[in-house]
């Protein structure tokens, strides 16, 4: 049986966890109210964004009106449709830490699964890690890794989102693009991200980025609009910008997402440390009780026995 | 039949600056020149360039500095205006914005030789955004 010394250190020891996972949730919960708006804030733009593009090139690919246009392809690099050396690239978006309950290992195993899929399909997968937890996952199962990047933060969001569009889209177009010849071609880019849904929900997410598709077009929009100047420059203007900003919408989600997945496992790993404290001191007492009754009991035998 | 007012929505990546606000009209900075957005306008799509967008918020009329991105006018009479950054006047450091753009338009001209295109582009969109800024706080 475990003696009083024991459940005395064990108790302080659960005490002492419970102050830093309490105080890590309260600096969560602190900076969650900013990243959940900022994620909120983005969404008009990004979703409007990615309507437009979406109902021009879903204008495209239909051939409707202008016949020439019927191969989306032609009027834009990135709307290719590619069959050249099957490989794809995974742009796989997790947080620098852990701490955080199941948000980088979800993602982590969806992102497994996934490559594994791919692989059966005779397709070579290579990822482009953003974010430190996603890069020690696959180092070690020996995954091709282009190019790694940290994990965004609110205030470098929208330059690294930049950084990242850019390189998925020379690798996309050719692997030459800025000199980087290090970056591989690649068919297809794929972008793996926690949805952010609400607070305690993450949802692990693979969309595909690169050749660019409409998301489901809900446009009953069947007259086109007037485009100036035509579609294809307009084209050649919007769907860098849109590349990029799916990116950057993604990184808005895995932000807030970290920080709301940390708030709720610090939260319940608080609540836990609270519940075996209580049970820890319950058996102390008892225990302390029980030692004190023998005590008592050894005496009294001791006493009855000089006197006998 | 023929509506008076048309609704504006100013959408960043930093969050709305504006949402539907019935504004009699609009004007903005495209990429083929200042144009104007009146009600009953057609479906129509266009880039929109640093600039000043100004309308007309009830009795007051108001200016907001926009970096790049571009305009859609909807069927159903709307406006939106989707821009990489935007600044009401009241948040724009004028002074501080003069000095900025001194400073990257002499960059400009002195070192046009030894900077990249990617830096030069990063340099004539910023000088770009300044000028907007500048321009919207002064009526």
């Amino acid at each position: 049986m475990a003696n009083l010394k024991e459940i005395r250190s064990r108790i302080t020891s659960v005490k002492n966890t419970r102050k830093i996972t309490s105080a890590m949730s309260r600096i969560a919960a602190a900076r969650l109210i900013k990243a959940q708006q900022a994620a909120m804030g983005a969404r008009p733009y990004g979703e409007r964004l990615d309507q437009v593009v979406g109902s021009l090139v879903a204008s495209l690919g239909g051939g409707e009106g202008e016949g020439e246009a019927g191969e989306a392809g032609a009027a834009h690099p990135l709307l290719l449709k590619r069959s050249g050396n099957g490989r794809v690239v995974i742009v796989h978006i997790t947080a620098d830490r852990g701490l955080a309950g199941g948000f980088n290992a979800n993602l982590n195993r969806a992102v497994g699964t996934f490559i594994r899929k791919e692989r059966e399909a005779g397709n070579d997968v290579v990822l482009l890690t953003v974010g430190k937890k996603g890069r020690g996952f696959f180092q070690h199962s020996g995954q091709k890794l282009v190019r790694h990047h940290d994990a965004p933060t609110l205030a470098d969001l929208v330059v690294k989102a930049k950084m990242v569009a850019a390189e998925v889209m020379a690798m996309f177009t050719g692997g030459k693009e800025g000199g980087d010849t290090d970056l591989p071609q690649v068919d297809k880019v794929y972008f793996a991200y926690n949805y952010f849904k609400n607070v305690l929900t993450q949802l692990p997410k693979i969309e595909q980025l690169l050749p660019f598709e409409s998301r489901e077009v809900v446009n009953d929009e069947r007259v086109l609009p007037v485009l100036e100047p035509g579609r294809d420059a307009l084209l050649g203007h919007l769907l860098p910008i849109a590349v990029e900003s799916r990116l950057q919408q993604a990184f808005f989600n895995s932000v807030a997402g970290e920080i709301a997945a940390r708030r709720t496992a610090m939260d319940s790993a608080s609540d836990n440390a609270t519940q075996l404290i209580r049970e820890l001191t319950l058996f102390y007492n008892r225990e302390r009780q029980a030692a004190i009754t023998k005590e008592l009991l050894e005496i009294i035998g001791g006493a009855e026995a000089l006197k006998g | 039949m023929a509506d008076t007012t048309i609704q504006l929505d100013i959408l960043t990546p930093l969050g709305p600056k504006r949402h539907g606000v019935v504004v009699p009209g609009v004007e903005v900075p495209g990429l083929l020149g200042e144009l104007g957005v009146l009600p009953e306008h057609v479906p129509f799509i266009t880039p929109v360039v640093p600039g000043v967008v100004r309308f007309r918020d009830g009795g007051e009329s108001v200016r907001i500095a926009v970096g790049a991105g571009f305009l859609e006018v909807t069927r159903d009479n709307r406006v939106v205006i989707l821009v990489e950054r935007a600044l009401e006047v009241s948040e724009i450091d004028a002074n501080k914005a003069r000095e900025d753009l001194k400073r990257v338009s002499a960059e400009l001209s002195h070192e046009l030789g030894s900077i990249d295109a990617a830096e030069h582009r990063k340099l004539v969109t910023e000088q770009g955004w300044l000028e907007a800024q500048i321009r919207a706080t002064q009526p």
